[in-house]
């Protein structure tokens, strides 16, 4: 009831803009009525393209073959330390995990990567065409 | 009536196919050109001719193969806006005049892009949910439709079948020779585009960043420039002009890449730099296989 209201008043603010010849003499509703309220169209978002984090980026990716190879490029990834320059499908991340930060997690975390383990071994290596 | 529109028509359309096949660029006669249109061709300093009376400041250090022959520019210099250039230098053509190949500096500046991404999206299973243990009503009896917990994924706040998992990593590695060759075209492809600079220091007289934007719009190097100089500490100069300045970022020669490369328009570099990415980047062309990683010591290397 209201629904058409608005779109009354979003379609005669339209309107306005395109002329009085496509005012309607009235309008009909015939149901369902769109929920959607606009009494614009929306600003597009402003994005600025040189903070400090988009100008800089990608600087020292080539610390490797640039700078005597003392440094890789997979030191300077910000990452979970079982996940620093390492690729793996949801199996390997968790087992990896289980071997390198398992006995500091909490209890329930590590019931629950162990039972996701547990899972995804079975699924992958007794269920399936590819075992 | 019919025939005659058709004859009308068809010799218009005949004209306007025909303009295609004009050798010379002839614009379209409706074309509405701003007054303040700016022409890059006309504003940019031309390549020095062969005959320049200014000195060469600097030779190739590595050797230059036989069929190829080391490109030349201009080395000018930061310290007024209206300073002319104050030599030549050459540049080795294996590093600033290889063949332009996109699809190494798509590879690069996409594996920029995605190896360090870490994707921290994480959806709970229906056994992580808190809850969900208890079988909610009997089997049967109950007329309503059989379930076994309230936490599986077709139930309102159950957990997620197939959503993302855990912190993940799309980390890769180019080889290095492609990485090598993305820095080389990238260079190539700037100088080509009139918009790589050679300059003698990063010296300049003011640290002032309106100063410096200034003498870069007054010689209409680009909207966005990247300094790049070989050295640990940076004159004070040009650290505080480029403390405030957006657009105009200082790195250092290890840090050059191609997105940095292609997101900034023009690159000003310095003779050492120069020296230093010859230095680096034809060493890949003439070396060994390792056998170990280069950050383990050998015997002839660095």
């Amino acid at each position: 009831m209201f629904g058409l209201g608005g779109l009354l008043r979003a379609g005669s603010s339209l309107f306005h803009s395109a002329g009085p010849l496509l005012l309607p003499a009235r309008t009909i509703s015939t149901g369902t009525c769109c929920q959607i309220r606009m009494h614009a169209i929306p600003q597009p978002k402003q994005v600025d393209r040189w903070t400090e984090k988009r100008s800089m980026f990608g600087v020292y990716d080539n610390i490797g073959i640039l700078g005597d190879f003392k440094a890789h490029p997979k030191d300077l990834i910000v990452a979970p330390c079982w996940l620093k320059g390492f690729k793996g499908n949801e199996l390997q991340r968790l087992s990896r995990k289980k071997k390198m930060v398992g006995d500091r997690m909490m209890t329930l975390d590590r019931h629950n990567l162990e039972k996701r383990i547990r899972f995804l071994y079975r699924r992958f290596n007794r269920s399936g065409k590819h075992r | 009536m019919l025939r005659f529109s058709c004859l009308v028509l068809n010799r218009g359309a005949a004209r306007r196919f025909a303009s295609s096949f004009s050798s010379e660029n002839t614009l379209p006669p409706n074309l509405l050109l701003p007054s303040n249109l700016v022409d890059p061709a006309r504003l940019k300093r031309p390549p020095p001719p062969a005959d320049s009376s200014l000195p060469l400041l600097r030779k190739c250090d590595a050797a230059v193969p036989p069929h190829l022959r080391p490109v030349q520019t201009w080395v000018e210099s930061l310290e007024g806006k209206d300073s002319e250039p104050s030599g030549l230098t050459e540049l080795h053509p294996d590093v600033f005049a290889v063949p332009p190949r996109l699809d190494i500096l798509h590879a690069v500046e996409i594996w920029q892009k995605n190896f360090k991404r870490i994707s921290h999206a994480n959806t709970k299973l229906r056994s992580e949910v808190r809850g969900g243990g208890r079988k909610p009503w009997n089997q049967k009896g109950s007329g309503r439709a059989r379930h076994g917990s309230i936490r599986s994924p077709i139930w309102r706040g159950g957990g997620v079948s197939h959503g993302p998992r855990g912190p993940n990593s799309y980390y890769y590695m180019l080889p290095m020779k492609v990485r090598v060759q993305g820095l080389k075209v990238a260079l190539s492809s700037k100088f080509a585009q009139q918009y790589l600079h050679i300059v003698d220091s990063l010296n300049i007289p003011t640290a002032d960043s309106k100063d410096l934007l200034e003498l870069i719009r007054h010689r209409h190097w680009g909207e966005s420039a990247l300094l790049v100089d070989v050295c640990q500490e940076f004159p004070e100069n040009i650290l505080q002009a480029t403390a405030n300045l957006k657009t105009v970022n200082l790195i250092p020669a290890i840090g050059l890449n191609v997105h940095s490369m292609l997101k900034h328009e023009a690159i000003i570099l310095t003779l050492d730099t120069v020296r230093f990415l010859e230095e680096k980047l034809l060493w890949h062309d003439q070396r060994y296989t390792p056998l170990y990683p280069f950050r383990l010591p050998y015997s002839d290397f660095p």
